[in-house]
């Protein structure tokens, strides 16, 4: 299986798969079904289809379990959707500040004091909001990869789809009465991109490497992750919660309504729906509960060991 | 435990093999006794199965030229499969006792 010299490019193809796919395997057992391919001399196609056949009874075999199903109805439905309604709303609210300050600009607003709070709000509150989607994808990530740790490959790629996929079909405010300025590259398509990548993915990715291969955080680690989740959470809550009024599919554009306060064009006002920001601390609650218990279980189990 | 059909065919393969019972030749044996093809996929879950049993015992070998350096999980068959296996036979005896096949 490791002699690529002399293949033809699609043979060369089908072996890197048959190496991907076999990496789904249980270390041993990837060696002896490599060693078995390469004994009976099997040609690409096959190795492809034993080594797929192999893999797909191994992870059926997993789904057994009632965790990785945990792992797909609670996290990777409901917290890939979110965050990837919630990802849009920012970006597309970025875009559109970050056009009206290019085309706008002028040093001499930075005399003005009004300007000057108005634009360090701004560039503060993004900066949180981009924290607590950093804080809420990577608790995500930790609890996926701690629920699901032989699916995890599976439940990472549905994961990824959902976040880059939940908002096909929806748009936002900012969009739909914006057309002029999400009608260029940048502020259409690459800054939503950077946002899902750069402050979901990755930091989902990084909690699902930690949790692999740490299984768990420090109690301490623990409480103090999940207090600065709760702060950014209560910061964010009302954008997070907007991203769901506006994200909604089949309803594109939402018309201005008049919110509690009784404005008209307070559709972006969404606290009837704040308790579903809570959602996105379930991870970290998680993390805080398993931690405690393997403290305790520790504790007792070293009672145990004197006595 | 019972055992299943293709679960006999493996057993009594690793039986037949002895010490030289691995993946790839317990493979050939059971294609050759049965005349159909069989998948890497359902040996190994199979093997995982008899393991979890009690019935088989399994080890990493040495690795070796000819698998490009890799080794072979070599098979054993336990007191409690070679029981197991028994009564299949037997059973399979019994319940065909009389019976004829008409085949063409």
């Amino acid at each position: 299986m490791g002699d690529e010299v002399g293949r033809p490019p699609l043979e060369r193809i089908a072996w890197c798969v048959v190496d991907l796919a076999s990496r789904l395997l249980h270390p041993e057992e990837r060696e002896a079904v490599r060693g078995d391919l390469a004994e009976t001399g099997a040609r690409s196609g096959q190795a492809l289809r034993e080594v797929l056949g192999l893999v797909v009874r191994r992870q059926a075999a997993l789904w057994m379990d009632w965790r990785p199903w945990l792992a797909l109805v609670g996290v990777v439905v409901p917290l890939g959707m979110l965050l990837s309604h919630v990802s849009r709303l920012w970006a597309d609210g970025n875009a559109l500040d970050a056009s009206l300050y290019v085309r706008l600009w002028d040093w001499a607003y930075l005399g003005n004091p009004g300007w000057r709070r108005d634009l360090v709000s701004i560039i503060a509150a993004t900066l949180t909001n981009y924290l607590a989607l950093i804080g809420w994808s990577w608790t995500s990530g930790f609890v996926l990869g701690s629920l699901s740790r032989r699916t995890r490959w599976v439940t990472a790629t549905l994961f990824c789809l959902v976040v880059l996929l939940g908002t096909v079909g929806s748009t936002t405010t900012a969009r739909a009465y914006n057309a002029m300025v999400f009608s260029g590259p940048f502020h259409g398509v690459v800054l939503l991109r950077l946002v899902r990548t750069v402050c979901v993915l990755l930091p989902a990715l990084w909690g699902m490497h930690w949790s692999a291969t740490r299984s768990r955080l420090p109690l301490l680690q623990a409480i103090v992750g999940a207090v600065a989740i709760v702060i950014l959470t209560a910061w964010a809550a009302r954008g997070l919660e907007g991203s769901l009024v506006f994200g909604r599919v089949g309803r594109p554009v939402t018309m201005p309504e008049s919110g509690p306060d009784g404005f008209i064009g307070t559709a972006d006002d969404p606290r009837p729906l704040w308790p579903l920001s809570l959602v996105m601390l379930w991870p970290a609650a998680y993390i805080v509960g398993t931690s405690s218990w393997h403290r305790c279980r520790g504790s007792s189990n070293r009672r145990a060991g004197l006595a | 435990m019972t055992l299943g059909e293709f679960e006999y065919l493996m057993l009594t393969s690793v039986a037949r093999l002895g010490e030289d019972a691995y993946g790839v030749a317990i493979r050939q044996e059971i294609e050759d006794a049965t005349g159909h093809p069989c998948s890497l996929g359902a040996l190994y879950t199979t093997l995982d199965r008899l393991e979890a049993k009690g019935f088989v015992k399994t080890r990493m070998g040495d690795p070796t030229p000819q698998r490009g350096g890799r080794p072979k999980r070599m098979v054993r068959i336990t007191a409690k499969g070679a029981r197991a296996a028994s009564d299949f036979y037997n059973a399979v005896m019994r319940v065909s006792r009389g019976v004829t096949w008409a085949t063409k």
